[in-house]
């Protein structure tokens, strides 16, 4: 009989090692990534192990706990969604089976406010800026004077500018967050959980033993 | 199958926890010394069992294990189940530590169940056929009543039932598939190997010895 359980217990481990080292370690929990371009929040849902969240509604929530607006995540598990308002944002994903997840977006990290009606306004508004710097900038060298104040180029519009370059050079860097951001649960995790078990186990035994001696 | 924090009304929470904490209380009554082993063992087993993925279906969806469980262990899968879903929570963040008592429950009931309506048949004295036909029975149906729970849990919260339910049950088809064979082999195996752990006599045969030389 000793033989019999020294066998099941070799199996047993075996059986164990080769459950989590051969699956890569995938399993159940969603969670949501949320970044903001521009007037515009993309987000990107996914459950624990890199299965894209499809078809699930995704709620977004001001500082208050009012409901904003809410979205259902598409094939790619994404939803991007125009800047409501300029506030602290709360973006909830709610998926089947009572899985939820969120993210928050602080008020500083929204640099434009989406126009709902449609339209990029803020667009509109730079290229005409821009149009107006170069026409001073003419005037300026057949003229010969210089006056800052012609620029036509406010500091406001200078930071939109940069906000749009900055937004298309971290894209690639945000994309490669968003795969990098889950992993699953590491082999330290489950080995750690096991010995806490056999642990547990220890202390179990260790009173029933001294229960057993009193 | 993890039910997420924030999920579920504070009423359902509580109820569940107190049952799951009346079921442990059960589970650990019974608990005999020279099975704390192979509880702990199982719990180990249903620990890791959530990290095998099953990529069929809409979902993510992942093995339980919790009709092995109920088989072998009887109410005893409480606090088998209690240990592993608290160390799923904290360390890989499934489900949470407010959800706790009512994800137990979700599982660990199904497994009392299945161990009433199947344990019968997976004896060292029942035939072949039979033993293997209750274990799979035993596997699959504790998904399947597991699945019903989490959908129950959600509808109390103030979800539809049908609609949640179908969807839950409709991802964990394959699981319930795989896991019915998983834990016939299982039980196969365990009743080449160690056959005492299938049959009710285990404790009292020991018991019934004098207890000097076990632990």
């Amino acid at each position: 009989m000793a033989r019999g359980r020294r066998l099941f217990f070799c199996l047993l481990f075996t059986a164990l090692w080769l459950v989590f080292f051969n699956a890569p370690a995938l399993a159940h929990k969603v969670m949501i990534f949320a970044w903001v371009e521009g007037d515009t929040i993309h987000t990107q849902s996914k459950f624990s192990g890199g299965k894209r969240v499809k078809g699930a509604q995704v709620l977004v929530f001001d500082s208050e706990g009012n409901q904003l607006l809410e979205g259902k995540t598409d094939e790619q598990g994404a939803f991007s969604f125009k800047v409501p308002k300029k506030t602290d944002l709360k973006v909830v994903l709610r998926a089947s089976m009572g899985h939820m997840a969120e993210w928050k977006i602080p008020a500083e990290e929204i640099t434009a406010v989406g126009d709902v009606s449609g339209g990029s306004l803020p667009e509109v508004g730079v290229k005409v800026a821009t149009e107006e710097a170069a026409h001073s900038t003419d005037v300026r060298s057949s003229g010969g004077l210089s006056v800052p104040e012609t620029m036509g180029l406010s500091r406001q519009e200078v930071e939109e500018i940069i906000n749009k370059c900055l937004d298309r050079k971290l894209t690639p860097i945000i994309d490669m967050l968003v795969n990098a951001m889950d992993r699953g649960p590491k082999v330290t995790e489950v080995i750690g959980g096991i010995g806490y078990i056999f642990g547990l186990v220890g202390v179990a035994l260790y009173f029933a033993n001294r229960r057993k001696r009193e | 199958m993890h039910i997420s924090e924030g999920v579920l009304s504070p009423g359902v929470l509580i109820a569940g926890a107190g049952l799951t904490a009346a079921g442990v209380a059960v589970g650990l009554r019974r608990l005999e010394n020279e099975e704390i082993p192979s509880v702990g063992i199982l719990s180990a087993a249903f620990f890791v069992a959530s990290l095998v993925h099953v990529p069929v279906g809409p979902s993510s969806v992942h093995l339980i294990l919790n009709g092995l469980l109920g088989l072998i262990l009887g109410w005893k899968a409480f606090p088998a189940i209690l240990v592993g879903l608290a160390l799923q929570a904290l360390l890989f963040q499934f489900g949470g530590i407010t959800t706790l008592g009512v994800n137990t429950l979700n599982m660990a009931l199904p497994a009392v169940v299945c161990h009433y309506l199947f344990s019968w048949g997976v004896g060292i004295g029942a035939r072949r056929l039979v033993f293997i036909l209750s274990a799979f029975a035993g596997g699959c149906c504790a998904v399947f009543l597991s699945s019903m729970l989490v959908g129950f849990s959600l509808y109390l919260t103030g979800e539809a039932f049908l609609p949640v339910a179908k969807v839950v049950v409709a991802a964990h088809l394959p699981v319930m598939v795989i896991e019915g064979g998983l834990t016939a082999v299982c039980a196969l195996f365990l009743r080449q190997v160690k056959p005492e752990l299938l049959e009710g006599a285990y404790v009292p045969k020991l018991s019934s010895q004098p207890q000097n030389g076990s632990g």
